[in-house]
């Protein structure tokens, strides 16, 4: 939000003259009946609250959490979300990808850019680079070592190629140091790069047991 | 169709011609009338059974009739020509009064 750094705090900003322009278009298509005001509400909540990378933050700490929803969820990753209140149109074939001591996944589009928005949100620029769809499939290991990531040799690293009919999303493995955590604060930890694969969850040090 | 799914179809079909503006993770909006644009253009697309691709081929023609003006963010210069894409393509099929 840009203020006029004169106006006092508490004055109203003056609205520009394309602000105006957009509330008289609005009142104007709330007269036709083409829109309604809490509909338009109602897609606003949605991206600024709903979707994003915590819906998959939610659903990792829940895999985390409880090993029977763990299950569910790489059985069947749409079937799973959708327990958590989530649903989408890319999410409609949503596979949970699990990460472990000798399996490394990372996903990417190698055609275009699908990602599983409802769970991830909006993909990262560089997701959608050709550098990133070109060379993760090529040399993975190289492109993991430039987001600082960086795995133990006898780790096999996997790629998966998403598609308009499958969406794959990574179930990181759960940190070191996080016996008894609940959900939320699990949650926090999951980054959307570690569940691209490009990033691995890690505790902040010093954070209390 | 659901207001997640309308939004996700928004971002496909603009992507690469006209995408809507975002920093690395998040969609931007600089001022709360942005977001209430692509508000308006996702309940306003449903009511009036237009496709994104059709939006697309306004918002296109529509940024390139306004450019980003000087002293003018990227975003404000997007929208602005969103709105006038909404009007245009509203006015085409007869739900509003040409030039509204």
């Amino acid at each position: 939000m840009t203020e006029d750094p004169k106006a006092g705090a508490h004055q109203p900003r003056q609205a520009s003259d394309v602000e105006l322009r957009a509330r008289a278009l609005e009142a104007l298509l709330v007269s036709k009946g083409l829109v309604a005001t809490d509909a338009v509400d109602a897609v606003i909540e949605l991206y600024e609250h709903e979707v994003g990378p915590h819906n998959g933050a939610r659903v990792v700490a829940r895999a985390w959490a409880d090993p029977a929803y763990r299950e569910r969820l790489l059985a069947d990753g749409t079937e799973a979300v959708a327990e958590l209140g989530i649903a989408g149109a890319e999410g409609d074939n949503l596979v949970a990808v699990a990460n472990t001591p000798a399996v490394h996944n990372v996903i990417v589009c190698t055609l275009c850019s699908c990602y599983p928005w409802p769970v991830l949100g909006l993909p990262p620029s560089w997701y959608k680079s050709l550098a990133y769809r070109a060379r993760v499939v090529a040399e993975p290991r190289a492109v993991l070592g430039e987001f600082g990531l960086e795995l133990p040799g006898d780790v096999e690293v996997r790629v998966w190629d998403s598609s308009a009919e499958v969406r794959y999303l990574v179930v990181p493995m759960r940190p070191d140091g996080t016996d008894g955590w609940d959900e939320r604060r699990l949650a926090a930890l999951v980054t959307r790069d570690c569940m691209v694969g490009t990033a691995v969850p890690r505790v902040p040090r010093g954070a209390s047991p | 169709m659901s207001a997640d799914a309308a939004l996700a179809e928004a971002q496909a079909a603009l992507a690469g011609h006209a995408p809507l503006p975002r920093d690395e993770s998040n969609l931007v909006f600089e001022e709360p009338w942005q977001g209430r644009a692509l508000g308006m253009g996702v309940v306003a697309l449903e009511r009036a059974g237009a496709s994104w691709a059709e939006f697309r081929v306004h918002l296109v023609a529509a940024i390139r009739r306004r450019p980003q003006r000087p002293g003018e963010s990227a975003a404000t210069a997007y929208y602005a020509a969103w709105l006038d894409a909404l009007e245009a393509l509203l006015a085409e099929r007869g739900l509003l009064p040409p030039e509204a």
